[in-house]
């Protein structure tokens, strides 16, 4: 999977002249993030939610959404994929706003005892709480590492798509197994404003990991000599006058052969990296942000840390553990948000409150 | 706690493990790799994607490897950093279920 932007909302949040101003930030978009969605909802506070991802379920999606999770509560199975969605929908009445394909950069605290949180997209908030639900960190491109490619980064190499239109009439090489590249490929071979020159799929075996009919339909088009895949592994590069010019391919057999090109695409799937927690002032242990087991609150007031990337005598890293710290979280926050209000625990069953909250009717009993 | 390396890597040090690491926390050795202990975040990340199951979390090791726990840590001091995947030793193969591996294993 590439990310692929919401161009609507990044589009909105940029046409905001000042910081978008709200009562809560949630960093990351994985299920703890999105249940603690839920349960600020409840306290009636609305969120804005982060993710460097282009979708929302973090690890679930990235790294398992196929495979069985059995230790959710009262749900003896469900894959990540279905956790995921169904914690989408959970969140719905809530009406939280995604920002996704963007990663939090900075996060300030300003002379009035609010946050400010930038966004590598440039997308600002000026928060009165901060939920860090950042598990083992933001999704990045795994790369392509041969000497001297990374200064092509960007002009000749690229590891995602961001405008397709730049690679029409390009001669194209595309590398990788899975279902982005294969996309890519049959995406540039076909006729349109986008089509390449030529395409060029490599991979280092004859087996992919992606949808059947995607490889079926990619040896059709190579068997009808509109698109080459070739089997190999990239060994070296071949530049002139500073321009990338060919891909040294090592093929299975042996021989280095060179293969032209223009434009170079690298789908080797994406792997987390923690990235820049560190830097915000927190109190910080093993590369974990430290909480108290009472509020899951931060060595910052008002910032807290959820999910995997919290730490705390006792700490486990199971999912379930992520649902009660966002709970107790939540009501740990809403002091700050609410300072005049007295915060009480009601329940989903029998308040009609919250019934009204989350836009239910509430059952009449006989 | 931690994560660490055992003795199926001596000798095939297949390198997946390390791309999917997001502290970085891989040390390589000549012919294995370890898991700088002061690094892991315990995130189990690398442990599906070893070919040969060579990392379990601290507390799984099995009684007769428990001293992997401590060798993990020594090595961590000396060796350096890896964070890309590299290719396998072209016999890494052959290694791959061996067993009493660590006389194999070169500091």
């Amino acid at each position: 999977m590439d990310p692929k932007a919401n161009l609507e909302v990044t589009d909105t949040a940029r046409s905001h002249e000042g910081p978008i101003e709200t009562d809560a930030v949630i960093v990351g978009a994985g299920p703890v993030g999105l249940f603690q969605v839920f349960e600020l909802g409840l306290l009636e506070v609305k969120a804005h939610i982060v993710d460097s991802l282009a979708y929302a379920g973090g690890q679930c999606i990235e790294l398992y959404p196929d495979k069985p999770i059995y230790d959710i509560p009262a749900v003896p199975v469900c894959t990540g994929k279905e956790l995921t969605d169904n914690l989408l929908k959970q969140i719905e009445p809530f009406g939280a706003t995604f920002h996704l394909g963007q990663e939090v950069s900075s996060l300030e605290r300003q002379a009035d005892g609010r946050f400010l949180v930038g966004t590598s997209k440039g997308t600002r908030f000026l928060a009165k709480t901060v939920f860090i639900a950042g598990g083992v960190g933001s999704f990045q491109p795994r790369t392509l590492r041969l000497d001297g490619l990374d200064k092509h980064l960007d002009s000749q190499l690229f590891y995602r798509v961001r405008d397709p239109a730049q690679f029409a009439g390009k001669d194209l090489v595309i590398v990788g197994g899975g279902d982005s590249a294969l996309d890519w490929a049959l995406n540039f071979v076909q006729e349109g404003p986008h089509q390449a020159a030529s395409v060029i799929l490599m991979h280092r075996r004859d087996g992919f990991r992606a949808a059947p009919a995607s490889v079926a339909r990619m040896k059709a088009l190579c068997d009808d000599m509109q698109m080459q895949f070739l089997v190999g592994q990239a060994t070296g590069i071949e530049e002139r006058d500073g321009r990338l010019t060919a891909l040294k391919v090592t093929g299975g057999d042996g021989v280095t052969r060179t293969v032209p090109l223009d434009v170079l695409l690298v789908f080797f799937g994406l792997s987390p990296k923690l990235g820049p927690i560190a830097e915000w002032g927190l109190g910080i242990e093993r590369k974990q942000v430290v909480v108290d087991t009472e509020k899951f609150e931060s060595s910052v007031p008002g910032i807290f840390a959820v999910g995997d990337i919290n730490t705390y005598p006792g700490k486990k890293k199971l999912i379930l553990s992520g649902f009660h710290e966002a709970a107790l979280a939540a009501f740990g926050a809403a002091p700050y948000i609410f300072p005049e209000k007295r915060i009480l625990l009601q329940y989903t069953t029998t308040s009609p409150k919250l019934h009204k909250v989350l836009g239910v009717e509430t059952p009449v009993f006989d | 706690m931690t994560h660490v390396v055992l003795e199926s890597c001596i000798r095939c040090k297949y390198t997946d493990c390390v791309d999917v690491c997001p502290v970085d926390c891989f040390r390589e050795g000549p012919n294995m790799l370890s898991i700088d202990p002061d690094e892991c975040i315990d995130c189990a990340v690398c442990i599906p994607e070893c070919p040969v199951n060579a990392i379990l979390p601290e507390e799984d090791v099995p009684q007769d490897q428990l001293h992997f726990i401590k060798l993990n840590a020594e090595l961590s001091r000396t060796w350096p950093s890896i964070t890309k995947r590299k290719p396998a030793p072209p016999d890494a193969d052959e290694w791959k279920d061996r067993k009493d591996k660590l006389s194999e294993l070169i500091r």
